[in-house]
């Protein structure tokens, strides 16, 4: 395995901000913490950096153990959320810096920034000074500086979320791509689900210092294990077991259906297993049209494709839901 | 590319050559400030509380035998307290017209209010002497009969000179502001006096505290104007003057030193232990306040600031006027005469005290800044003991330190004796004398600049010291252009640390200053005055220049 965490514990005062964390991440994949603030991801990612020393564990780097190596030796680049770029230099010093405290001979030196820059498409930038760019271009001059002294991994720290909506979109799929083309191991802290889903070859969903689940953005999504999962990665209707007529699962289980699993169809005639529910409430959303409905005393809430004018709230529809849409889950230990 | 790449993350000893250059730096700073400030005060200790029979306090109980020296004890408070009364209420409601209305000539009076900071301590009470004196103009003019001399004139004379420190103090604490707070009283039917009670007191408290535990610790340890214009009326920073430069009695000075201590390490340790419990009431969200203008305010605003000015200014003029005229109050005929400075060595402690200063300069910002760094990287425990020993000098007396140093370094068993008699020891002297303010400038700054910094540059790769030259330091460069020239100003208008550890070879401009007052040639002493405070306004000018030219060529930081 090429990055291992064994069981990581870290403790501020008396809050524990990483409890046991165990994971494996392989060479050249694409990785996304996720989670809400104060779970512990951004805590993880410092540790995994060196800028945080864990009160417990291991971390082993291509099976090495790196408790003795020093955040400035461990040669892992990173990218902040903001702001992280030297006000008092240029650009292309700002991109050339780890490359002069690794002894870089001038001409390679020059080469690389050049390279570097051209990377992110900000070669005419070079002699500007980070206050002259926008933020967008901040934080692609900041990963250019991150990959320059070509790291081990890429780690980075909620690098998105200090932009706005569209700069986000944008460059995330240009860092998606970065991480492609240079199969650079990348770990991404992130509290944006579509973020995490869009970029990661693997997402850890994290709560209270634990980690939640580890899968594909499909795995989590079809296959929650807990009502965080499900809550976090999308939304979650949850039921109890005789809705949907099925046995109750113990007390520490119950059911979850996804909001577009469930059919809606016109009340009138409505087709053999259907049943007839009320429309509580009806909000149109661009995309779809999110429903809220009451059925024998239980609110489901069922997102329908489109612009639905068929449907308004003190109306009667009827409802199916199939069998697969059903997930059954573990109540959250956090 | 990762493969090859991970084989070069280093494996590193626990001494590698950053851990080192960390370590010989920690060292050094702590032990500078242990020598050139614990030693010298432990120095004091040990002496005040050594009798021939063993330790104890049989040196005290002696001095309180006399009632000459427990009245002494007494004036120095009941100065100390009815001047900070007195600077803390008029520098409050200058700070208040500065920033809460919409008055006039904002600008001249925010001027004018901190002229006293770039003169001798002793200017006051010269220029109150040049007008309410024996041969004082207003005296003379309207008969007026007048005694400045006592307790009145050094309460006047500590007003004008404690009034800028506490103005810059309750200036800040009244800037912050939150309109939201004023508009949401108004709404709720609030008058102006009900506002200033609830909301602008309370939000300024901490400020008006701390100014009054400063000043209080100004005043009680001030030794240039009550040397001038104290007369009979004596404070326990004059008398250890006069007890180990008038009677060689060293024990005594260090017991009245202990006792002067006492009081002003108490006052700055409240500061402080108050000062704790402040938080910015500032927020991201707060709004800033919107003044309107209103006629009743703003003119009597303007018409307070105008009286307080004039006689700030009238203070400072008339050691100007004195000094330029044939014999003041007699013969006002304009005259150099008093600058041939024929008597106490000429204008050679002028240069001194320039030369001085220039080291001052230079080593009170290696010194401080670099105490400040590293209290920033270490952080904990560590931080904490850097932190103490480098505000610790608030709260020695500049009489008590001057006395530790010679204790301390006039003594030939002690191998850094070389270095009495020098212009190094009165730079070391006055860098460590005002150790804390410096030190606090450079903190501060260094706390407005995120360790986002410092976290990039290490992940890059670079070292501590790397991260602080090529990052940190030119970041915070306009922070330590002011530390330099605070230090500049300090020596050069400092007189209390000096005053003990001058030689005939190493007299600076201060004591000129004061041994020209005391045998009787006040002209001359303004005139020296008037020397003192054009280079040091030279050095402002000069580094205002400076700072426009490093803003041109620099980027504005984002910090």
């Amino acid at each position: 395995m090429f990055l291992s965490l064994r069981n990581v514990v870290k403790r501020f005062g008396a809050q524990t901000a990483l409890d046991d964390v165990t994971l494996d991440i392989s060479e050249g994949e694409f990785v996304c913490f996720l989670g809400p603030s104060g779970c512990g991801k951004t805590t993880l990612l410092r540790v995994i950096a060196g800028l945080e020393r864990p009160d417990g564990g291991a971390l082993l780097l291509d099976g090495k153990d790196l408790a003795g190596v020093s955040a400035r030796s461990r040669n892992f680049g990173i990218v902040f959320q903001s702001y992280s770029l030297f006000p008092s230099m240029t650009i292309a010093r700002n991109v050339a810096y780890g490359l002069e405290c690794r002894g870089w001979e001038r001409g390679a030196m020059a080469q690389r920034v050049r390279q570097m820059l051209d990377l992110v498409h900000l070669a005419d930038q070079a002699h500007k000074y980070p206050h002259q760019l926008s933020g967008g271009q901040q934080q692609r001059i900041a990963l250019a500086r991150a990959l320059a002294p070509k790291p081990v991994a890429l780690l980075l720290d909620e690098p998105l979320s200090a932009l706005d909506a569209k700069v986000r979109e944008d460059l995330r799929g240009e860092i998606k791509d970065l991480q492609s083309a240079l199969s650079i191991t990348t770990i991404m802290v992130t509290h944006d689900q579509h973020e995490a889903m869009e970029v990661a070859d693997r997402i850890v969903v994290m709560n209270a210092g634990k980690v939640a689940q580890v899968g594909t953005a499909a795995d989590l999504y079809d296959r929650p294990v807990d009502p965080f999962v499900a809550g976090f990665l999308g939304r979650m209707n949850r039921v109890n077991p005789a809705f949907v007529g099925l046995p109750a699962g113990g007390q520490d289980s119950f059911l979850g259906i996804r909001p577009e699993h469930v059919e809606v169809d016109d009340a009138v005639g409505a087709s053999e297993g259907a049943r007839i529910a009320e429309v509580e409430k009806c909000v149109f959303l661009g995309s779809c049209t999110r429903v809220t409905l009451r059925i024998a005393g239980e609110r489901l809430v069922v997102e329908l494709r489109g612009k639905r004018t068929d449907i308004s709230p003190g109306g009667k529809v009827a409802v199916r839901i199939p069998a697969e849409a059903i997930h059954r889950l573990r109540e959250s230990s956090g | 590319m990762s493969i090859a790449a991970a084989a070069s993350a280093r494996p590193e000893s626990r001494w590698d050559s950053d851990r080192v250059a960390l370590a010989v730096a920690i060292c050094l700073v702590a032990l500078l400030l242990l020598l050139f400030v614990v030693a010298p005060l432990v120095a004091i200790l040990k002496l005040s509380f050594v009798t021939p029979d063993g330790v104890g306090l049989a040196n005290y109980a002696q001095y309180f035998r006399s009632a000459k020296f427990t009245r002494i004890v007494g004036n120095s408070f009941a100065v100390a307290l009815t001047t900070t009364v007195l600077t803390v209420l008029l520098a409050y409601a200058f700070a208040y017209a500065m920033q809460r209305t919409l008055m006039r000539g904002k600008a001249v009076f925010g001027l004018i209010v901190l002229l006293p900071l770039f003169a001798p301590s002793l200017v006051q009470a010269l220029g109150i002497l040049f007008l309410l004196g024996r041969n004082g103009v207003l005296n003379r003019t309207f008969d007026l009969g007048i005694d400045p001399y006592g307790f009145w004139g050094i309460v006047i004379s500590d007003v004008f000179y404690s009034l800028p420190h506490a103005y810059l103090i309750l200036s800040a604490a009244l800037a912050a502001a939150d309109a939201r707070l004023y508009e949401s009283a108004r709404m709720l039917g609030a008058t102006s006096g009900r506002m200033f009670r609830t909301i602008t007191l309370p939000a300024t408290k901490y400020g008006i505290l701390s100014a009054t535990f400063v000043v209080f610790t100004i005043v009680i340890t001030d030794f240039g104007n009550p040397m001038v214009i104290g007369g009979d009326y004596g404070v326990l920073a004059t008398e250890i003057y006069n007890q180990v430069s008038g009677q060689g009695n060293l024990t005594m000075g260090a017991v009245i030193g202990v006792l002067l201590l006492v009081p002003a390490a108490l006052a700055v340790v409240m500061e402080k232990w108050i000062m704790r419990g402040s938080h910015a009431t500032i927020t991201a969200q707060s709004q800033p306040l919107e003044l309107t203008p209103r006629l009743a305010r703003d003119g009597v605003a303007f018409a307070f600031c105008c009286v307080l000015c004039a006689a700030l200014l009238l203070v400072v003029a008339v050691v100007f006027v004195a000094s330029f005229v044939t014999l003041w109050p007699y013969n006002l005929h304009l005259s150099f005469r008093h600058y041939r400075f024929e008597v106490q060595q000429g204008l050679a402690p002028l240069w001194t005290s320039l030369w001085v200063s220039l080291l001052a300069a230079a080593f009170g910002v290696i010194a401080t800044v670099a105490a400040a760094c590293l209290a920033r990287r270490l952080g904990g425990y560590s931080a904490r003991l850097l932190y103490f020993l480098s505000i610790l000098p608030a709260a020695v007396p500049g009489m008590v330190l001057g006395l530790g140093y010679i204790l301390v370094f006039n003594d030939p068993a002690n191998p850094l004796e070389f270095l009495y008699g020098t212009l190094v020891i009165l730079a070391l002297c006055t860098v460590y004398h005002y150790h804390a303010q410096g030190y606090l400038i450079a903190a501060t700054s260094l706390n407005q600049v995120s360790r986002v910094f410092d976290e990039a540059s290490t992940s890059l790769g670079g070292t501590f010291l790397r991260t602080l030259r090529t990052v940190t330091l030119p970041i915070i460069a306009p922070a330590i252009a002011s530390i330099a020239v605070f230090f500049f100003v300090r020596s050069m208008v400092t007189l209390s640390a000096l005053i003990f550890i001058v030689t005939p070879k190493t007299q600076v401009a201060a004591v000129s200053v004061l041994l020209l007052d005391d045998s009787g040639n006040q002209n001359q002493a303004a005139a020296y005055s008037v020397c003192i405070m054009l280079v040091v306004g030279a050095a402002l000018l000069l580094f205002h220049g400076v700072l426009a030219v490093l803003r041109r060529r620099r980027p504005p930081s984002q910090v």
